[in-house]
């Protein structure tokens, strides 16, 4: 772990430290508990938890920029290409320069993170960041996603109420918690505020509540509460409809294109997730082939492209959860698989291992479907040219992904070059399958908690982030491998044990790179042009 | 992992493996590496790859065998991965030209055999001119589906001068032949090259970086960093 890069150091740290001490002595004072913890070893860590905004960044700026500087000797020693790397050691005084700018301008920033729109002031980011630590370390030790979520996730003025109710980890009947009740007074009032929702959301999206927080953050439920019902049964229906017209029709009157996005389809719906026994159901395997071909055809632009699948699978495992109440309760237990430990009623294993679907009706799978649709629908719009001809936004986003592990990692960048692999070779998996082929579903969906939180750019900008720290995450062990080695392990990276907390530690570290990179693209083509 | 063992070696070849979506080329990689098969494998994105080592000839040859997405759409991608476009990037001497190509198709799905003609024409305008191409009926085990007739495609690979050999990735068969058999065709075309280059004085073809020949590690030159 000492070996991370700075600024992942910084979060990783705090968390490890956070979940011991939570776990050990769930019932003492929790805010007391961190404070002893974080002391351990790394003062960067306590002063970045509890220090404003500005303190933050300029931590982890100074740590990006000492990573930079100590590639210098390394490069030249493998005398590879000198001129291009010694520019780049040039480069640290520019984040520096970054900063200055958004110290003087937070609000600026507000959009790219935790707030949304109306700017982050110190305190809610402060908060946010909180959040994460806490959130983190009671969801790795089987809080899981409603627990994790639960807590201490909003402005710091309140994080101290609601982490002493540390008590729902413990008892068998909970009352709703501070946190849910912020997201039921959100998604209950006549007209919800986005903005609210967004910010809330960011940190994480209790089980219960993910269904239709999703479905609003995606646009395809109104904030207007009053018109949700109306709204519902109007897309439904359009989408029945559409399936009368596209799919429920003779082979012979479908053009050679519609046959061969059929074959397609139907080659990849077993293809699916198959891992994951939902995905294995006859009625999931049929809703969802019937769902991307009726997409297909409707978005000739694109058609459907493999892995688009991949994309449809933790919306309709999301909406099948909602029908069976997946979350409702929460009870004590935790279990060790970092999924879904602490729910007595349904939890996202349950939805998963397909078991309960004797009792989704017909109808009731009809109406997921139909969600799920809208859903993509809505999702894929946001990312169009990621999967029209050529894919240009994949391309795109390879290129920035290399560009700021080039900023942010030089001598791993060097490494990779030295190796001879390709960043399109590894990452474009990543991009075309919003590493749905690198996580398991449970962290997926906390993975787009946050995306779907971030607006226009969650699924392209931030996921680019996101990206870059999970690349970065493993660097020590990626500098010791060769071409084959690292191809390899590149295609099967290992994280079947990875929950909740190990995707916020991603999360937060992606953060930090968005406040840091965000919106300067200028800088990036500084470093595009030098090499 | 397999590729530990074969540190040593006297030839590197690159191989691909194209066909249609859902033809078995995952499986068929994965039976020949690490005689492994998966009925309900995931789709392959972009490219995927694993080595292995043979012998033949009395020589060690290591095979770098990439298996890619067969869904049409990917072609423009993946058609970078039978010759690295990418020439500002180092060390791509290693993975440089395929040298050869396994065209899979499925004996149970005729329109896989059907397209065969596609992918020939998509090796034609993006492969090296000199790739052994060998024609590759998988499935062979669902005798009961058969759609493509052996004496069909053996027709149609003699008419297009293609190696061919039926093979099934789930009960085995006549895969580790598929490879050994391509590679040692590779290996004495370069072999052959070689040999004329010799015999012919300054031959630019050696040059041209399809086959690499190398005892240990290839180590970027530094000429290379610099593009």
């Amino acid at each position: 772990m000492s070996r991370l890069p700075g600024f992942l150091r910084r979060t990783f740290s705090p968390h490890n430290e956070e979940k011991s001490s939570d776990e050990s002595a769930p019932s003492s004072s929790p805010s007391s508990s961190h404070h002893s913890s974080s002391n351990d070893n790394d003062v960067d860590d306590d002063d970045g938890r509890t220090h404003s905004c500005a303190t933050t960044r300029t931590t982890s700026t100074a740590t990006v920029a000492s990573t930079t500087t100590t590639t210098a000797p390394i490069v030249l020693r493998r005398g590879g290409s000198g001129g291009r790397q010694l520019r780049a050691v040039a480069f640290p005084p520019l984040p520096g320069k970054i900063i200055g700018g958004d110290d003087d301008e937070d609000g600026g920033e507000g959009g790219r993170g935790m707030g949304e729109g109306g700017g982050i002031d110190d305190d809610e980011y402060d908060g946010g960041k909180k959040a994460m630590g806490a959130g983190g370390g009671e969801g790795g030790g089987g809080g899981g996603i409603i627990g994790s979520s639960n807590h201490a996730v909003f402005p710091s003025s309140s994080s101290s109420s609601s982490s002493s109710s540390s008590s729902p980890m413990t008892m068998p009947a909970v009352p709703k918690t501070y946190r849910e009740r912020q997201f039921d007074a959100i998604l209950s009032s006549p007209i919800a505020s986005l903005r609210e929702l967004r910010k809330l959301a960011w940190n994480g999206v209790p089980l219960h509540m993910r269904p239709i927080a999703w479905k609003i953050l995606l646009g395809y439920l109104p904030a207007n509460a009053g018109r949700r019902e109306t709204t519902l049964r109007r897309r439904r229906d359009e989408y029945r409809d559409a399936v009368r017209r596209h799919y429920d029709i003779p082979d012979n009157s479908r053009t050679n294109a519609e046959q061969e996005t059929l074959r397609q389809v139907l080659v990849d719906v077993p293809r699916t997730a198959p891992d994951v026994p939902l995905f294995r159901d006859p009625r999931v395997r049929r809703c969802l082939g019937r769902l991307l071909y009726v997409w297909a055809t409707r978005h000739p632009a694109s058609g459907y492209v493999q892995g688009i699948n991949d994309l449809a699978t933790p919306l309709l495992a999301v909406f099948v959860g909602e029908r069976l109440g997946c979350g409702v309760v929460v009870v004590d237990g935790p279990d060790d698989d970092g999924v879904d430990g602490g729910c007595a009623g349904i939890g996202i294993a349950d939805v998963l291992d397909g078991s309960r679907m004797a009792s989704i009706t017909d109808g009731m799978m009809e109406e997921v479907e139909a969600d799920t649709y809208w859903c993509l629908t809505s999702l894929l719009s946001g990312i169009q040219d990621h999967y029209t001809s050529d894919q240009p936004g994949m391309q795109r986003m390879v290129m920035r992904l290399e560009e700021l592990v080039n900023r942010i990692d030089a001598e791993l960048a060097s490494h990779l070059r030295y190796t001879g692999i390709e960043f399109m070779q590894f990452a474009f998996k990543w991009m075309n399958c919003l590493l749905l082929r690198e996580f398991q579903l449970p962290c997926v969906m906390r993975l787009w908690d946050a995306y779907l939180s971030e607006g226009d750019g969650g699924f392209e900008d931030f996921h680019v982030y996101v990206c870059a720290s999970f690349l970065v995450h493993f660097s020590p062990t990626l500098k010791q491998m060769g071409f084959d080695e690292l191809f390899q392990f590149m295609q099967n990276m290992p994280t079947d044990d990875w929950g909740d907390r190990e995707v916020e530690i991603l999360l937060s570290s992606a953060f930090v790179l968005s406040t840091l990179f965000g919106g300067s693209d200028a800088h990036l083509n500084v470093v595009r042009n030098t090499i | 992992m397999s590729t530990r063992a074969d540190e040593e070696y006297d030839y590197l070849f690159k191989v691909v493996l194209i066909g249609d979506s859902g033809v078995g080329k995952s499986n068929l990689l994965s039976r020949f590496t690490r005689n492994e098969f998966n009925l309900e494998s995931k789709s392959t994105i972009g490219v995927e790859f694993a080595t292995k080592s043979i012998q033949t000839e009395g020589k060690t040859i290591k095979a770098q065998i990439w298996d890619t997405a067969g869904q049409e759409r990917y072609r423009a991608i993946t058609s970078a991965y039978y010759r690295s476009p990418m020439t500002y990037h180092v060390a791509t001497l290693k993975i440089r030209g395929a040298v050869g190509a396994l065209l899979v198709y499925d004996i149970s799905k005729h329109s896989s055999f059907e397209n065969v003609e596609r992918w020939l024409k998509e090796l034609r305008d993006h492969a090296e001119a000199n790739i052994v191409v060998m024609l590759v009926g998988n499935k062979s085990d669902l005798r009961h589906l058969r759609a493509v007739e052996t004496d069909e495609a053996m027709a149609f690979s003699e008419q297009h001068n293609l190696a061919f050999i039926e093979t099934s990735a789930l009960d085995a068969s006549g895969v580790d032949t598929a490879f050994q058999r391509i590679l040692t065709e590779i290996y004495r075309l370069m072999s052959r090259r070689n040999m004329a280059a010799e015999e012919g004085g300054n031959q630019p073809r050696l040059s041209t970086g399809q086959t690499i020949s190398l005892n240990s590690e290839n180590k970027p030159r530094k000429n290379c960093c610099q593009g």
